[in-house]
């Protein structure tokens, strides 16, 4: 096969805001990588975001993107998704945007199995407000909001995420962008509600250690482990002293677009209408 | 004594069916050729409890509920006290009730002396022997609806087929029940003086608001709708939810608001025309998505069928009390359309027009309907229906040209604010849709400069689209010193008022515009120049029409409010009062 795209043909001209150092860029670039893997026409993705360091990230992508508001990134991109089934939808998260507003919408993503990616960039913290405690932020951490030290037991989004029939769950770190692209190829791929969860450090309001943290705290999931068994990725993801990256867990399932063409389908068994013949109905 | 119109008031508790006997003697008579107007009542109850409609069947156009009960049936007189108030009965009412009613025996809760005929009637007994179910007590009293007053049985047959024509066994039982009351009425000794005539005509169709708006989405091209349930306007997803798929359309039970509102700017961005239904509780919590669809100008139109407010308020019921919260409802400078029907042929015509205007100038429409229009059933000639949209450009948003697309601008300036959209499948035209203040690119600028170009831009369609949408109503004549000014549901009681008054021989005229913002200003200053006085008509307690009204105008006359809260329908009385006083 000939490579049409290359990483550097999804990248714009527009410079992102991110504090050097952050994170974030080994996203952006996992990002272009997955979709140059991929080799995705630019035209045919749409990244949707909330708010947050994190959802600034679709402006620097040369695909459709669609910062929205806070919390707001999934009702939105189930909407695309929806509308133009043909797109490759990916949501662009922080673990404020999607963990703490927009919460409520996660499950439901979830159940639907909507074929899309979330990418959800966790460092802990709320950087574009400045530093106050995010949902993931482990006990006892100070922050601006938490000066005697934070007294809120933290949401772990893997563990979550498998409670709530996530279809596929993996993690990876902006320390290796190349396991990340190939974590984020894999939720591209799979048909259905893909997490990718990514420690993603804020070098700014967790310092540079996080990179050291996250060092040792995350380990490779073992070859032995078998993502399509439930009871294995409960324990990966409920495993004490270490995080797992790598693919947690997979399972097949319809997804809800598929299930919203069969429903049209049965809609339209007995033949298809007009909307002047739809019209009679009101006539008696 | 030959009458052409009538107002039936029924009243029971839940069970008795009377909302079911309304819906057929309405759509009954709309088979017949006459037009009618049904409005329900229900208890706070979910199942059970007392329910009750009034039906005005009318050969003459009609416009309101009107006032005066001519019959009522009452089948329980404990139920008919909860509705008492919003029932005000005709000298010389004719009353039918159950015979059996222990509280009869205390007498009934009607003024004798305005009382022509009481038919006390044995439904209950009726039904048990000549049906031998209990479940039809209010097809019996159709039938005798019919043998009394001369309502056609052939016309309530279909109006039963047309509720129950799926279901055959139901459909005998009704059937039966029908002709068991027609015959009994046959043999009554009739003592009143009331003989409905008519001359039967071509089929009116019939339907709520609710439906007229869900079927407007439909027509005017909607093709992807997310809500969450709310009382009263439910049942617009419900309908959706059944004719959408037909039209490879999509339905969402969203989670939330919220997110049924992010969904539609989803669908929308994506090219699909979207739309969301809900009432007052469920458009605050869209409010922020107001704000992002105004300033990320995705097209977006959210219909609010007002309830009473605010909080929970009473569901079951209606105000017009959210109009402040359409207009202004969301942080920042956000622009938008709200539009407002005012019967339920005009829920369909301004559904149309709310994805015309939504389409052609992206940015968020609210369509603010209410309960009393969307529980309420009219009879529409169909062919009308289909013929106003004569005045409806089926308008597609603009993309951009390939010229267009070499260097694309999302936001790019135009001379008429509104910039060609492009959509995901089109090469060349990928941009970053924001709700954060941008360039006309779609980058984050956040200098003050650009921020006030940028408001100009999104500001400036509101004039095109007041010189532009004319769609108001006006009645009376031209020349009145005497104007009534009235917004949505109001304008039933309002337009029969002011045409009494006229024949009366009062110089009025009224006003009432489907379009609440922008204004259209030159329409609303041709109507003010003659007027010396003007009564503002509207269902808020704190007159939140009169203060919108002053804050756009200066309002050289004496300006009368009638205003009251909701709950209760605005009756032609009030506002002829009105009239009456003002008039002197
Ligand atoms: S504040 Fe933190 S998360 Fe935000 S850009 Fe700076 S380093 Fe990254």
């Amino acid at each position: 096969m000939t490579v049409q795209y290359s990483p550097l043909d999804y990248r714009n001209d527009v410079k992102p805001v991110w504090c050097v150092g952050c994170g974030h860029f080994g996203v952006l670039n996992a990002v272009y990588q997955a979709l140059a893997t991929l080799q995705l026409p630019p035209e045919n993705v749409a990244l949707v975001s909330g708010i947050g360091c994190s959802s600034r990230l679709p402006g620097y992508v040369r695909t459709y993107g669609f910062n929205a508001l806070h919390g707001r990134v999934l009702p939105i991109a189930l909407g695309v998704k929806l509308a133009r089934p043909e797109t490759v939808v990916i949501g662009i998260t922080g673990d404020g945007d999607a963990l703490s507003i927009g919460m409520g919408h996660y499950p439901h993503a979830a159940r639907r199995n909507i074929d899309i990616t979330l990418i959800m960039m966790d460092n802990g913290i709320y950087g574009l407000t400045k530093g106050q405690v995010s949902p993931t932020l482990t006990e006892g951490e100070i922050t601006k909001t938490t000066i005697y030290g934070n007294i809120d037991h933290p949401i772990d989004a893997v563990r979550f995420a498998l409670g709530c029939q996530t279809s596929l769950i993996a993690r990876s770190t902006s320390l290796d962008p190349k396991h990340m692209a190939e974590m984020i190829v894999r939720g591209i791929k799979h048909r259905g509600f893909s997490l990718v969860h990514v420690l993603s450090p804020c070098v700014t309001f967790r310092g540079r250690e996080q990179y050291n943290w996250i060092r040792e705290h995350t380990e490779p999931l073992p070859e032995s482990h078998n993502p399509e068994d439930f009871r294995s990725a409960l324990d990966a993801a409920y495993r004490e002293d270490k995080l797992y990256t790598g693919l947690i867990y997979q399972e097949e399932r319809d997804d809800y677009g598929s299930r919203v063409s069969a429903l049209c389908e049965r809609s339209q068994s007995k033949g298809i209408l007009t909307l002047e013949e739809l019209a009679r109905q009101f006539l008696i | 004594m030959q009458v052409e119109e009538l107002v039936i008031g029924m009243a029971g508790k839940g069970g008795d069916g009377v909302v079911t006997a309304g819906d057929v003697l309405a759509s009954g008579a709309a088979s017949e050729g006459l037009n009618c107007f049904m409005l329900k009542s229900f208890g706070p109850q979910i199942r059970g409890g007392e329910s009750s409609c009034r039906i005005r069947i009318s050969t003459e156009q009609i416009t309101s509920q009107g006032d005066r009960i001519d019959i009522l049936v009452v089948l329980s007189w404990e139920d008919y006290a909860k509705f008492a108030a919003e029932f005000v009965l005709k000298d010389g009412v004719v009353v039918l009730c159950e015979e059996k009613d222990e509280y009869l025996t205390k007498g009934i809760p009607v003024d004798e002396r305005s009382l022509s005929t009481l038919y006390r009637i044995p439904f209950i007994q009726i039904t048990k022997e000549k049906v031998g179910s209990q479940l039809v007590k209010n097809m019996v009293l159709i039938g005798i609806l019919c043998g009394l007053f001369g309502f056609s049985k052939e016309a309530m047959v279909r109006g039963i087929a047309k509720k129950f024509g799926r279901k055959k066994e139901t459909m005998e039982l009704n059937l039966k029940g029908l002709n068991a009351g027609y015959e009994y009425a046959v043999g009554l000794k009739k003592t009143d003086p009331i003989e409905f005539s008519y001359v039967p005509s071509r089929p009116n169709m019939i339907l709520d608001g609710n439906e007229a708006i869900a079927y407007g989405a439909l027509y005017a091209g909607c093709r992807f709708f997310a809500g969450y349930p709310i009382t009263p306007a439910s049942e617009i997803m419900e309908w959706l939810s059944r004719e959408l798929p037909k039209f490879d359309g999509v339905m969402v039970q969203a989670e939330d608001e919220i997110a049924a509102a992010g969904m539609c700017i989803g669908a929308s961005f994506a090219g699909v025309k979207a739309m969301t239904a809900t009432s007052g509780p469920g458009l605050s919590l869209m409010s922020e998505m107001i704000g992002l669809s105004s300033m990320a100008e995705i097209p977006l139109v959210i219909v609010d069928v007002q309830r009473v407010g605010p909080a929970t308020g009473i569901p079951t019921k209606s105000e017009q009390s959210d109009l402040q919260q359409a207009l202004y409802g969301t942080h920042g400078d956000a622009n938008r359309v709200v539009l407002a029907p005012s019967d339920v042929e005009d829920c369909f015509d301004v559904t149309v027009e709310a994805f015309y205007i939504s389409e052609k100038y992206q940015l968020p429409v609210i369509i603010l309907s209410d309960q009393f229009i969307g529980h309420r059933k009219e009879s529409i000639k169909m062919v009308e229906l289909m013929e106003h949209n004569g005045f409806t450009k089926r308008f597609e948003r603009i993309h951009p040209s390939i010229e267009e697309l070499k260097d694309y601008k999302r936001y790019r300036f135009t001379e008429a604010g509104v910039s060609p959209m492009s959509s995901p499948g089109i090469k060349g035209g990928q941009y970053t849709a924001v709700g954060i203040e941008h360039d006309e690119y779609g980058c984050v600028v956040s200098t003050a400069d650009n921020h006030e170009s940028m408001n100009k831009k999104r500001f400036d369609k509101c004039h095109r689209i007041r010189e532009e949408f004319h769609f108001i109503r006006k009645y009376g004549p031209e020349d009145a010193p005497l104007g009534v000014i009235a917004w949505g549901s109001s304008k039933g009681a309002v337009k029969e008022a002011v045409l009494r008054a006229n024949e009366e021989g009062i110089k009025v005229s009224a006003l009432v515009p489907q379009i609440i913002h922008p204004l259209p200003f030159k329409k609303f200053e041709e109507f003010f120049r003659p007027l010396k006085k003007a009564i503002i008509v509207e269902l808020s307690y704190s007159a939140q029409f009169l203060k919108y009204l002053r804050s756009h105008f200066h309002l050289p006359f004496e300006q009368i409010t009638c205003k009251r809260s909701g709950a209760k329908a605005l009756s032609v009385e009030e506002v002829l009062t009105q009239i009456h006083k003002a008039a002197e």
